[in-house]
């Protein structure tokens, strides 16, 4: 992937929607699928049962036609989605990748990690309205179509996923393309390219990329701001009833020790977590005895040890996609948990998830300064 | 008849002080019980060394955060106590229990268990929701009548198993007019009998009042004869799988929760199940597209061919699914099938092995034919 270029300098195309911008979007595959520009397609589809929606790599052009390219759940992070298909070889497939931004940066993050091959991936995003819990969803599947497909008029979140609803970067441009519907006039949409892959994404497909970013740049600034200012209160009234050790046993006092959110964390890409590996693995004598010193253990033990530890291993890297939320059969916010730590976290090294793939991730690069720093503590 | 004991408190108390009697004249070393683990009332399995934690314990509460069978697993995989533990636990979890020790992965030395006649459980979101305390009257209100508790889990409605098989002890709850008044526990087997010993209570000779379980266990049967006949109709060949499991996430929640499931790497998360480019582009020239990650339904149908045989219909994977799919109804009814046909009633009697396992002369004789 080339260097991104500053979002300031880039211009965009404008395409027609007049069939609405999911048509408009599916036209675009279509066109370049015939084109041979890409010769298949991630792109949500909805489940013969209707009741979810799932990630289907499309080769046969003429399903296209039955994708969703924002639908209204995640059942599977994306991520996990590309990860699957060019982790053991990038294959001899031009695939373009349409999904969530959070998803396209944890796409991102596992590149960095060595679990995703983007070079033959084209990475399509767009500005995101969120996704519904997928309980919700299930619900009642037809009434969440409708709610979903107001929201995405009326760009509103109250019934999105909590960390949808507090999300500053539902527009952040990380892949080859995004695809832009704030602040775009009436019946056309952008196509904003990002890096030289998207540029030339765009113009074999002979779309011109000629117009100014203004208009999709305020709005998206705007948007961010306010949402900005919700995570901020959202997160303070979380610090305080999750903060301290007694706060935070009471947030995963029922946790039941499935690891679901590790399962579906798109992050989480180890085959063998420590937390489930011998070295967490005890004798019965071994546990009488960590009973004996407190009068008793809750068993399993180890449950903050294994929220606090994967927090420890992953929170760098959290892109805040709230997965990890929808699969917890405790209903435990650990999503926003999460998200509010990695905040703190990516702070602390200037480093934000999935951004860039240049970035390298802090924890694996070492900087001369830090060295000094290191040094300086052992004077 | 069997020895039993009656302590003339009310089924919980009683039990406690039966578990507090073990704790201090030092005949166990701890006690495996649900335990209310704070102040809003969050119950979990807890290890009990101390009697004063007894307090907080609650053995009997309606609701199955983890299945006991994989705690004591855990406890035991690593080298058994050097002496007694004693833990309470549905007959369920017993029987999951068996089937891992079938599977050498946990052993019954020096754990002793107590188990009962079992009223059910809730689902983990009333529990979430804490919405069972104030369901605990009407619970017990359908225990003491033979009845089924309205909104327990789908697998205990179903369930006919209700009365353990193999446990030390047993705690007479359904049907039990008097577990308000009075804790009446039987002692099945020696081991059970010498820890009662000494205790300060009533010994009497007694058993199992058949014709109030037989009540319950028509109404159960005719539960689950309408569950499996339901999920039949939907289970209407492939498609109608498609349909159950179309939106499974694929988090193996139910198998991470599932007693039977041991396994460390899970054959439909190893290597062998990962697709290589080659095989997406041999699906995706077959269909034209392909769902990723794949494999959804070749996972459920797999776990079903793996464990089937060793189901023990408890409905922890229900509880952990977060989109709701009937894996116990599915895994209990094909279970009851496969077992039907090797006549095995998985954590019946952990002396008996498991067919899969093993071969009979008969059946050597039917493959060659």
């Amino acid at each position: 992937m080339s260097k991104s270029k500053e979002t300031s300098t880039i211009k965009t195309a404008v395409l027609p929607a007049k069939s609405g911008t999911k048509k408009a979007i599916l036209d675009f595959l279509k066109n370049a699928m015939d084109k041979k520009n890409f010769d298949a397609v991630i792109i949500p589809m909805r489940v013969p049962a209707g009741d979810s929606f799932v990630y289907v790599l499309i080769k046969d052009v003429s399903l296209l036609k039955d994708a969703f390219p924002l639908s209204p759940v995640m059942s599977v992070q994306g991520a996990r989605v590309v990860s699957s298909v060019t982790r053991l070889g990038k294959g001899d497939m031009k695939i373009a990748a349409v999904m969530r931004p959070c998803e396209i940066r944890a796409t991102i993050e596992l590149a960095k990690f060595g679990q995703v091959d983007l070079e033959n991936v084209t990475l399509i995003s767009m500005d995101c309205p969120g996704v519904m819990p997928i309980s919700d969803f299930l619900s009642d599947p037809e009434k969440g179509m409708k709610l979903f497909d107001d929201a995405v008029t009326s760009w509103d979140d109250s019934i999105m996923r909590p960390v949808c609803k507090i999300c500053d970067k539902s527009s952040m441009i990380a892949g080859d393309i995004h695809i832009g519907t704030l602040g775009a006039k009436k019946d056309t949409f952008f196509m904003i390219p990002k890096t030289q892959k998207g540029n030339d994404t765009l113009e074999k497909s002979d779309i011109k990329i000629d117009a100014d970013l203004d208009e999709w740049h305020n709005k998206v600034t705007t948007l961010s701001e306010e949402k900005k200012k919700k995570r901020n209160s959202a997160n303070k009234d979380l610090k305080v009833k999750t903060g301290g050790i007694d706060n935070l046993i009471d947030t995963f006092s029922q946790c039941i020790n499935c690891h679901n959110c590790m399962k579906v964390c798109p992050i989480c890409f180890c085959r063998l977590c420590y937390f489930d590996s011998e070295n967490v693995k005890h004798s019965a004598e071994n546990y009488l005895q960590i009973a004996e010193n407190k009068g008793s253990i809750r068993f399993l033990p180890d449950t903050i040890l294994f929220q606090t530890g994967r927090m420890m291993h992953m929170s760098v890297s959290c892109v805040s996609c709230g997965s990890c939320e929808d699969a917890c059969p405790a209903s435990i916010p650990v999503g926003q948990i999460f998200s509010m730590i990695a905040d703190e976290t990516q702070k602390a090294f200037d480093y934000v998830s999935g951004r860039d793939i240049n970035e390298p991730t802090p924890l694996v690069a070492y900087k001369k300064d830090e060295l000094h720093e290191m040094e300086d503590a052992h004077d | 008849m069997t020895k039993a004991l009656k302590i003339n408190k009310n089924a919980e108390q009683g039990i406690k002080e039966f578990l507090r009697f073990l704790l201090e004249s030092g005949k166990v070393k701890g006690v495996f019980s649900l335990k209310k683990i704070n102040k809003e009332g969050a119950v979990a399995y807890s290890l009990i060394t101390d009697p004063k934690d007894l307090e907080d314990s609650v053995p009997f509460y309606p609701v199955m955060p983890v299945t006991a069978g994989s705690l004591l697993s855990r406890f035991t995989l690593k080298g058994s106590p050097d002496k007694p533990v004693v833990a309470v636990m549905r007959p369920c979890e017993l029987r999951g229990f068996v089937e891992l020790v079938k599977r050498e992965q946990g052993s019954f030395e020096n754990v002793f268990t107590i188990s009962m006649t079992c009223g059910g459980v809730y689902p983990l979101d009333m529990a979430v929701d804490k919405k069972i305390e104030k369901n605990l009257p009407k619970y017990w209100d359908a225990v003491k009548k033979s009845e089924i508790p309205a909104d327990v889990r789908t697998a205990c409605k179903g369930c006919t198993e209700f009365k353990p098989y193999t446990a030390d002890m047993t705690v007479d709850l359904v049907g039990n007019k008097d577990i308000d008044k009075q804790c009446i526990i039987l002692l099945n087997t020696k081991n059970g009998e010498s820890l009662a010993d000494g205790m300060d209570a009533e010994f009497l000779e007694k058993k199992l009042d058949t014709k109030k379980l037989d009540v319950l266990l028509d109404k159960r049967a005719v539960e689950k004869k309408k569950l499996f006949d339901e999920i039949d109709k939907k289970m209407n060949g492939m498609d109608g799988l498609i349909d159950i499991f179309g939106r499974c996430i694929g988090c193996h929640g139910c198998m991470r929760v599932c007693p039977i499931c041991y396994c460390k790497l899970c054959e439909f998360e190893s290597p062998d199940s990962e697709y290589k480019p080659s095989n997406y582009n041999s699906e995706l020239k077959k269909r034209g597209g392909v769902r990723v990650p794949p494999g959804t339904m070749y996972f459920q149908l797999g776990r079903l061919t793996h464990i089937s045989i060793s189901c023990v219909g408890c409905g922890a994977c229900d509880d952990v699914c977060p989109v709701d799919i009937p894996v116990s109804t599915i895994f209990k009814k094909v279970g009851e099938s496969v077992q039907k046909i090797f006549n095995y009633i998985p954590g019946k009697d952990v002396k008996e092995s498991i067919p899969l396992v093993t071969f009979e002369k008969e059946e050597f004789i039917e493959f060659e034919e």
